[in-house]
């Protein structure tokens, strides 16, 4: 078991890639902390990962032998992501991989002279900010055992831009320039920080997930069919899995990936190189 | 804080588990843990978690998860406590806390699992935490030097199952002490001890933890290992002990850790038992350390002479060149019929089995010749450098009994025959054809090593060791016709006994290295790359010189492999030669080896990796080669444990030419069947692969101040110094004794003795800081190219702390004597002014003026001072200034 003995905390782990990441790291011998907010957000125009979701998660976990503890909070806030990290340490005494999944694509679909003040900024304060927040709280508990792996979910958004997307592509593209800097910052001490890029990732009913028919909305692509639609974008002919995207962090959450600190790996079927 | 830090806190965490037959409800628990918070504060603070565990109470599954609870330690910024419930799909549910011992006591643990439960009898007194636990302090240096630790695993903690024994728990501990004692030689046997309800124990590379077992809970005594190497133990109702061998595993090697468990539960067992010897390795521990110490055997070789295993190389290639001089060329068909003949002519004086003849000549195809005609004659060669005084040659002809010596000048002594090669090509031929001939267990050589102490002894080696050595090696290293080898050693030193016969053995061209160019680095360079030499014998202190001269030069070189010997290597030389010759392109071995073993004992190829891990091994035996490691009553020590390297096996000497009580003493019947073995003086120790790490001469240690330190460790760490190519220490008796360290610097930049004093500061302790550093441009070397201590000078007046102090202006002034030494080198009148690069100098020509103005008494001048200052004028002032 690749992660025995490790405590990971996850945010955004009530469904999609946060629970795909939960589960994976459970069925390798991790313990978790699982983070998400347990409502909604007025700006944004669909429902967020919610407390009964979040304990789902844990119970999958459970079954698969982890100790879970789970938290509710708004990343916007720094007194919420204290008390996530607090009871994390308190339960398990140490975080040794921090995963920065949370995050939100909508409110999108505008031209970014259309976006007004509040859903630019709140679309920053969760996918950027949020993710800063997350980190400073975390570090300082690595510093002392000189080791930690902190793995930011980007998005292909963070490497190209995507028409009607301005705040989101800004948000993830801060979020691989914040991978690289902590990564300089961190590298003497053996924390690293690494991010992931997923491309057009399925909506799977294991975990709940709904980012691909949020983006669909927002661009007007009729939903019955946008699986189709975007997999005709692809390179391969097809969505990327959220297993995929979880055996990236599971990599980069373990020792195999000890000398790897700063990378921005894309798990998007070819997509960006095109 | 660091890594050892955060270690720290688990190791000085325990916990318990309570099993409890159902799950409690948790606002009980609570207002239970309020009650009691009211009652002691400190409990304020808890916080107490439940988990429901999708597995029932029995599964290997909810073990695992109870095991990783009681060894989760607490967060390091809290009460230094945890709570956590676990709640089994089955029902049942345990309660697990985990508690810094100063903050609660193992009753401590179990008065609070009462408070939490509702169950803690009528009295309720819940138990009273101490505050959070201070930091922890600095662990210190508690890596065992036994131990074989992997740095690069620091952080990682292992186990090994130990008993079920069956001894007391005092027994345990005092097996520990006396098992210890084996691995330090007796100068530790310090165990620590830590019982339940300590707080803390003695720091101790190794320690027994002693836990009782009780009814209805589970104990975890430590989260990790408290000392690097801890041996748990739990009293079972059996009365037997049982537990487990814990340790660091950047501190101790897992097979250092599981022989160390075996060996205290034997020892503990015989204490108990009331039977002798608990110390003494058992002979399954024997067996397995000569077995693993011990070289491949030396399959498919017959013993033969050294004169036979030539002639039959001959035979096979006649026309091949055999030897390459400045004075001549031989093939191996000339090589032999001359010495045939000289053999004949030796005959002819007497020379015969049973008989020495001493050889004194400058190395050239005479000399070769001459050796190989002694051996043809059935004598034993004895080899005599011509360099060393003549007094010493006499005492060592007669010492040895040598009544004919080869030489062409050699002081007369009664009753030896001297004669010159010349005279002995010129002896009629007729008569002697036929002598009696050498047997394998004949003497082939005699040569006299000095040692550290007393008067040099000769080392008697018989025929069948040196084709036994060819054999050992010739495969391994593809010895073969394609190689060409340098003679780069006297004679008299048994390097020379490799080069000559290693090379002659297996049909290679051996290559005269007259003795002036084994002494210029730079001049021996260009000999390596015109003759395109491939093998090549350097002892590392002679190769570092080697290095730095090939740094500088782009010629090209057809080295293909590189044997170090003679002295300890410090590896970190190689780093400069390995950016030129990838070890894929050159190997480079390093062998340890003695006089009295035939040359080498060990092999170890270095590479990129020994360097970066500063390794100092010299690798296994060689084939029919062993070696074991022993205490000073002739016992092998555990794998790790430091000792006197004894060597076996097809290398040994016949022993000590007319010295029966010396032989006695340092060639031994080995008890344990290992044959006859010779007890080096080197200090070293066995790995479980079979490598022998070399740890320096046992008389390199001496005692200061009361403090036993090996001066091989205060070079070693001076030779670590960035600013520091090698490195030389001696213990100074004069006076107030003291060391004196000499240092050679790495790089055109000064190396500043104060500065080196103060990074040696942060590696050694005080009492091994040297008293003195003193610079200089290189170390002296031996005849053999061994580092020469006793040609050190004295050292600089405060070398550490001042720079250096002029030397005493001499007669007229330096420049007059300076324009005379330079008339001399460049052949022509120079001025004060002139250039010195725009004269033609050169590297080399500034060092033979360097030499030339050193033995006139100025002072000292280095190339960097030449680049600088080109002009008399220039380096007379910056002389002055100095």
């Amino acid at each position: 078991m690749r992660l025995s003995g490790k405590t990971a905390l996850i945010t955004g782990a009530a469904r999609g890639l946060g629970r795909a990441c939960a589960l994976r790291f459970a069925e390798e011998g991790a313990d978790l902390a699982l983070f998400d907010l347990g409502g909604d957000i007025d700006e944004v125009p669909y429902p967020l990962g919610g407390a009964d979701q979040l304990e789902h998660t844990a119970e999958l976990c459970r079954k698969l032998g982890a100790a879970v503890v789970t938290a509710t909070g708004d990343i916007r806030s720094q007194e919420s992501v204290a008390r996530a990290v607090e009871a994390a340490t308190d339960r398990f005494g140490r975080i040794d991989v921090l995963v920065n999944n949370a995050g939100i694509v909508a409110p999108s679909g505008k031209d970014l002279h259309e976006v007004d003040e509040r859903e630019w900024a709140v679309m920053l304060d969760v996918n950027l900010t949020g993710a800063w927040r997350m980190t400073k709280a975390v570090v300082p508990g690595m510093l002392p055992r000189r080791s930690g792996s902190i793995i930011n979910v980007a998005s292909t958004a963070g490497l190209v831009g995507y028409r009607r997307f301005a705040g989101y592509v800004a948000s993830k593209h801060g979020l691989i320039g914040l991978t690289r800097a902590a990564a300089l910052d961190y590298a003497p001490l053996k924390i690293r920080v690494n991010a992931i890029c997923p491309g057009s990732v399925r909506d799977d009913p294991l975990v709940d997930g709904r980012m691909l028919v949020e983006i669909a909305r927002a661009l007007d692509v009729p939903v019955q069919e946008h699986e189709g639609t975007f997999a005709q974008g692809q390179p391969a002919n097809e969505l990327v899995e959220p297993d995929d995207i979880a055996a990236a962090a599971l990599w980069l959450a373990g020792d195999d990936s000890r000398r790897v600190t700063g990378a921005v790996i894309t798990v998007d079927g070819g997509y960006t190189v095109r | 804080m660091s890594n050892s830090a955060a270690g720290d806190l688990a190791r000085m965490c325990h916990g318990i588990a309570v099993r409890l037959p159902r799950m409690p409800e948790m606002e009980e628990v609570r207002a239970n843990l309020a009650r009691a918070a009211g009652q002691v504060p400190a409990l304020k603070s808890l916080r107490v978690w439940a988990e429901p565990v999708a597995f029932p109470a029995g599964d290997a599954r909810s073990a695992r998860r109870r095991a990783t609870e009681l060894r989760r330690a607490p967060a390091p910024e809290g009460p230094g406590l945890r709570a956590v419930f676990l709640e089994y799909a089955d029902g049942p549910a345990e309660l697990v806390i985990v508690a810094h011992r100063a903050v609660l006591t193992r009753d401590g643990l179990r008065g609070l699992a009462g408070v939490l439960t509702g169950s803690g009898g009528p009295a309720g007194e819940p138990p009273t935490p101490a505050g959070p636990p201070a930091p922890a302090q600095d662990a210190g240096a508690r890596t065992p030097a036994w131990g074989l630790g992997d740095p690069a695993r620091a952080g990682r903690h292992s186990a090994v199952a130990l008993g079920p024994v069956r001894a007391s728990g005092e027994e345990l501990v005092r097996a520990a002490s006396l098992v210890l004692s084996r691995y330090t030689g007796g100068e530790d046997d310090a165990v620590g001890v830590l019982r339940d309800d300590d707080a803390e124990a003695e720091r101790a590379c190794v320690g027994v933890v002693l836990s009782e077992r009780r009814a209805g809970e589970e104990y975890e005594p430590c989260a990790a290992p408290y000392f690097p190497l801890t041996l748990w133990a739990e009293r079972q109702e059996d009365g037997t002990l049982r537990g487990e061998c814990r340790f660091d595993e950047d501190a101790v090697a897992p097979e250092i850790a599981s022989r160390f468990a075996r060996q205290v539960a034997r020892a503990a067992e015989r204490l108990a038992a009331g039977l002798p010897g608990a110390v003494e390795p058992d002979a399954e521990e024997i067996a397995e350390l000569l077995a693993v110490g011990a070289g491949a055997p030396l399959a498919g070789h017959a013993p033969t002479t050294i004169h036979a295993a030539f002639e039959k190389v001959a035979a096979a290639r006649p026309g091949a060149v055999a030897y390459t001089g400045e004075d001549a060329t031989l093939d191996y068909a000339e090589l032999d019929r001359r010495a045939e003949r000289r053999a004949r002519a030796l005959r002819g004086l007497g020379a015969g089995p049973g008989e020495l003849v001493g050889v004194c000549l400058e190395r050239g195809a005479d000399l070769v010749v001459t050796l190989l005609a002694v051996l043809k004659s059935g004598a034993a060669y004895l080899p005599m450098d011509v360099r060393h005084p003549r007094e010493r040659l006499r005492a060592t002809v007669e010492d040895a009994g040598a009544r004919i010596v080869v030489a062409e000048d050699f002081p007369p002594a009664e009753g030896r025959t001297l004669v010159r090669p010349a005279d002995l090509d010129a002896a009629p031929e007729a008569g002697h054809a036929d002598g009696p001939q050498a047997s394998p267990d004949d003497p082939a050589y005699v040569i006299f090593t000095s040692g550290s102490t007393g008067r040099p002894k000769g080392v008697v080696i018989p025929h069948r060791n040196v084709p036994a050595l060819l054999a050992a090696v010739a495969d391994d290293m593809r010895l073969g016709p394609e190689d060409v080898w340098t003679w780069f050693h006297s004679a008299a030193f048994d390097f020379s006994v490799w080069e000559i016969w290693g090379c002659l053995l297996t049909g290679g061209r051996l290559v005269m290295t007259p003795y002036w160019v084994s002494r210029a680095p730079h001049e021996f360079h260009r000999l390596l790359a015109e003759q395109r030499v491939t093998v090549l014998s350097q002892t590392p202190s002679a190769f570092a010189q080697l290095i730095h001269a090939d740094a500088g030069t782009s010629a090209d070189l057809a080295v293909r492999l590189v044997i170090l010997g003679g002295e300890p290597l410090d590896v970190r030389i190689l780093k400069e030669w390995f950016a030129d010759h990838p070890p894929a392109r050159c190997r480079v071995v390093n062998m340890f080896g003695i006089t009295e073993t035939t040359v080498h004992v060990t092999a170890q190829t270095v590479t990129a990796r020994e360097m970066v891990e500063r390794s100092r091994s010299v690798g296994g035996a060689l084939p029919g080669w062993t070696v074991s490691v022993r205490d000073p009553e002739g016992r092998p020590v555990p794998f790790g444990a430091a000792g006197e390297i004894y060597v076996g096996g097809a290398g040994v000497a016949l022993g000590y030419l007319n010295r029966p009580e010396l032989t006695a003493e340092r060639f031994v019947d080995d008890p344990y069947g290992g044959g006859r073995l010779y007890r080096s003086g080197d200090r070293g120790r066995l790995r479980p692969d079979g490598r022998l790490d070399h740890l320096g001469r046992l008389d390199n240690q001496v005692q200061l101040r009361g403090f036993r330190i090996e001066l091989d460790e205060v070079r070693a760490a001076l030779v670590e110094d960035p600013a520091v190519r090698a490195a030389a220490v001696v213990l100074n008796e004069e006076g107030d004794p003291r060391l004196d360290a000499y240092v050679v610097p790495a790089g055109p930049g000064p190396a500043v003795p104060a500065e080196i004093r103060g990074r040696l500061g942060r590696i050694l302790p005080d009492y091994m800081i040297p008293g003195t550093i003193t610079v200089l441009d290189d170390l002296p070397l031996t005849v053999n190219g061994k580092v020469d201590t006793a040609r050190l000078p004295a050292p600089s007046a405060g070398a550490a702390l001042v720079e250096e102090e002029p030397a005493p202006a001499r007669g007229e002034g330096p420049a007059a004597a300076m324009l005379e030494i330079w008339r001399r080198a460049f052949g022509a009148p120079v001025s004060l002014d002139d250039d010195f690069f725009e004269l033609g100098g050169n590297s080399l020509l500034a060092i033979r003026i360097s030499a030339a103005m050193r033995e006139a008494g100025l002072p000292q001048i280095t190339l960097r001072d030449f680049y600088l200052n080109p002009t008399i004028r220039g380096l007379e002032a910056a002389m002055t200034t100095r």
